[in-house]
C-alpha cells in the first residue's frame, strides 16, 4: 500500500528545489508523461549512471536513492589511511547532480526491488514505481573464520570508506615505532585487486618515516595478486625488508582470528599484530541477495546491456556484477554506469541497443606518493561475455626510471579529480 | 622518411575516412572521460580534448596506436580501437563546445 502523504514529505523534505516545480514527480504512481529510471546506490557505478540518464535524455525522470549523505571513494582512500590527505579528500555530495543535472536525490534505506512490480521498496514502506532500474549495490563481506559483525571495530577492513578508514589512520598513528601492521587480503573475486597492496605500499610509506623500525606482514589467501612484479619491484626499491607477503600456500592461510586480540592463526603459527586490517571474503551488496539478482556470491548480467539475467527491467552494475573480465573497479563501475544510461535511454525510446559496447578500464596505484604503477584494458562486450582486445592494455613497465613512475603518480592524481568530477559534478 | 611515411599513412586513411556516427561517437568517447573529464573537459593535468581539431586528434590517436607517440598509458587504450573508431571518437571531442 502506498502511502502517498509519507512519499510526498520525503520528497519535499530530501530534494533540492529543482524539482519541487515539476509537480508530476510528486505522484506515486508511473508519470504518464515521461519515463522514469530509478537508480539505486550512488557510488562509482551509480552516480555515473544518474548523470549520464539525464545527459542522454534530459525528459526522462530520473530518481536517485542513496542512503547516505555525503560518500566517500574508495579509490585514495589509501592515502588518506597513510596520512598523505585528509578524509574530506575523498568525500563528495550529490547537490551538483541535483542541481545541475535534475537527478531528484533520495536519502532513504533501500529493503529491496521488487520486479514482479517493477518497484522499489523503501525501509520506510513506501513503494515507488520505474519503468527501468539501475542498481549499484557494491560489496558486502563473508563473516567467518572468527571475523563477525562488530569485529571491525578491533580490526578495521577499511574496504567501505568513510569511518573505517579514519579509523584504520587512527590505529596506524597509535602504533609504537616497531610494532607489525598485519594485512589479511582475502580470496579472489573483490573489490579493487590492488587495492590491498597499495594500501600496504602506503601504509610503508607512511611507517618509514615516522616509525621506521615497525613491519608489515601480509598474510594472503591466494598465491598471487594484481601488478605482483611491479609492487614487488616498488617495495624493493623504496622499503626494502619492511613487507613481508606470505601467499596462501606458504604461511598465509588464516584458520581463524581474534580481532578484539588482533591474533590471527595460521595453519603455521599465531601472528599478533598492533595493527589489524582485515579484508573479508567479499560477495555482493546485501540489497542483491534480498531482490534477488544474485547466482551465487554475484549478480550475473546481459552483458550488452547489464540487465539482470534474473529480474527484467533491473540493470546491475559495478562490484556485484559478474562482469567478466573486467576488474571490480571504479574505473569499470563507471564505465559501465555509461553503458548501462545509454542502452537504457535506447530500450526506452524502442530503439535498436548499441552493439557491441565498448568499456574500458585503468587502475593506477601509488607505492609512494611520487610512484605510481598502471593496468588498463580496453573490452567488448559479447554475448558470452566481456572481453579484453587482445592487443591492447597492459602494465606499466617493469625497471622503469623514477621520473616515469612519478610521471604515473602525477597522472594518478589527475585520473581521481577528473573521474570524481565525472560522477558528482 | 618516417616522417612521410607517417603523412603518406595518415593521408591514406583520410581517404577510408569514416562517416560520423554520433551514437558510435557518443558510444566510444564514455570511458575516456575517467581521465580526460566529461565530455573531455579536464580540469587536471591530463590533457582537455574537448573541442579538439578532429585532424590532429585522429593523427596522434593513430600515432600512439601505430607505436609512433609512448606516453604512460594513451599507447594501451588506442591500440583497443579500429581505425574507424578512433575516428569516431576524434568526431565526437571535435564536437563538442570547449
Amino acid at each position: 500500500m502506498i502511502n502517498r502523504r509519507h512519499f510526498n514529505k520525503i520528497l519535499v523534505g530530501s530534494v533540492a528545489l529543482s524539482f519541487a516545480a515539476c509537480s508530476s514527480i510528486t505522484n506515486v504512481s508511473l508519470p504518464k508523461d515521461r519515463k522514469r529510471v530509478i537508480v539505486v546506490g550512488g557510488g562509482f557505478g551509480g552516480a555515473t549512471a544518474a548523470k549520464y540518464l539525464k545527459k542522454f535524455s534530459p525528459e526522462t525522470e530520473v530518481i536517485l536513492i542513496e542512503q547516505n549523505k555525503e560518500y566517500y571513494t574508495c579509490p585514495f582512500g589509501n592515502t588518506v589511511i597513510a596520512g598523505i590527505n585528509d578524509i574530506d579528500y575523498i568525500k563528495h555530495d550529490y547537490k551538483i547532480l541535483e542541481s545541475k543535472y535534475k537527478v531528484k536525490v533520495i536519502h532513504e534505506k533501500v529493503k529491496k526491488l521488487d520486479g514482479a512490480t517493477n518497484s522499489v521498496i523503501l525501509e520506510n514502506g513506501d513503494k515507488i514505481p520505474y519503468h527501468k532500474a539501475i542498481v549499484s549495490p557494491g560489496i558486502d563481506f563473508k563473516y567467518e573464520k572468527g571475523y563477525v559483525k562488530g569485529s571491525e571495530q578491533f580490526a578495521p577492513h577499511a574496504y567501505k570508506a568513510g569511518a573505517q578508514t579514519t579509523l584504520l589512520r587512527e590505529q596506524l598513528e597509535g602504533m609504537q615505532d616497531g610494532g607489525t601492521y598485519v594485512m589479511v587480503a582475502p580470496a579472489n573475486p573483490f573489490r579493487c585487486p590492488p587495492g590491498p597492496y597499495e594500501r600496504v605500499s602506503l601504509v610503508a610509506h607512511y611507517l618509514k618515516t615516522h616509525k621506521p623500525n615497525s613491519k608489515i606482514i601480509i598474510l594472503d589467501q591466494k598465491n598471487s595478486f594484481s601488478k605482483q612484479g611491479l609492487f614487488q619491484e616498488g617495495w624493493e626499491n623504496l622499503y626494502r625488508d619492511m613487507i613481508e607477503w606470505r601467499s596462501v600456500e606458504f604461511g598465509g592461510k588464516v584458520l581463524s582470528v581474534d580481532p578484539k586480540r588482533k591474533e590471527v592463526t595460521t595453519e603455521d603459527e599465531v601472528v599478533k599484530a598492533d595493527v589489524l586490517n582485515y579484508i573479508p571474503a567479499q560477495k555482493a551488496g546485501q540489497l542483491a541477495f534480498d531482490s534477488g539478482l544474485t547466482k551465487g556470491d554475484w549478480c550475473p548480467i546481459n552483458t550488452k546491456t547489464f540487465e539482470s539475467k534474473l529480474v527484467k527491467n533491473i540493470h546491475v552494475i559495478g562490484d556485484a556484477t559478474i562482469a567478466r573480465s573486467m576488474p571490480k573497479s571504479g574505473f569499470s563501475a563507471n564505465s559501465q554506469g555509461k553503458v548501462a544510461a545509454l542502452q537504457i535511454t535506447r530500450l526506452l525510446k524502442n530503439k535498436p541497443v548499441v552493439n557491441p559496447p565498448k568499456l574500458a578500464n585503468t587502475c593506477y596505484s601509488l607505492i609512494a606518493p611520487n610512484y605510481g604503477i598502471t593496468v588498463a584494458a580496453v573490452y567488448e562486450a559479447h554475448e558470452d561475455g566481456i572481453k579484453a582486445i587482445p592487443e591492447a592494455g597492459g602494465l606499466s613497465p617493469m625497471g622503469a626510471d623514477p621520473s616515469f613512475r612519478a610521471l604515473e603518480a602525477e597522472y594518478a592524481v589527475g585520473w581521481y579529480q577528473n573521474q570524481t568530477a565525472d560522477m558528482f559534478r | 622518411m618516417k616522417k612521410l611515411l607517417l603523412v603518406l599513412f595518415c593521408l591514406c586513411n583520410f581517404m577510408y575516412a569514416v562517416e560520423y556516427d554520433a551514437l558510435q561517437g557518443k558510444m566510444l568517447s564514455l570511458s575516456c572521460a575517467s581521465c580526460h573529464g566529461t565530455d573531455g573537459k579536464s580540469i587536471t593535468i591530463t590533457p582537455y580534448i574537448a573541442g579538439m581539431s578532429k585532424t590532429v586528434m585522429y593523427q596522434t590517436l593513430l600515432a600512439y596506436k601505430n607505436g609512433e607517440k609512448t606516453g604512460t598509458m594513451m599507447q594501451k587504450h588506442a591500440k583497443g580501437f579500429t581505425d574507424a573508431e578512433l575516428e569516431q571518437i576524434s568526431y565526437y571531442f571535435s564536437k563538442v563546445e570547449r
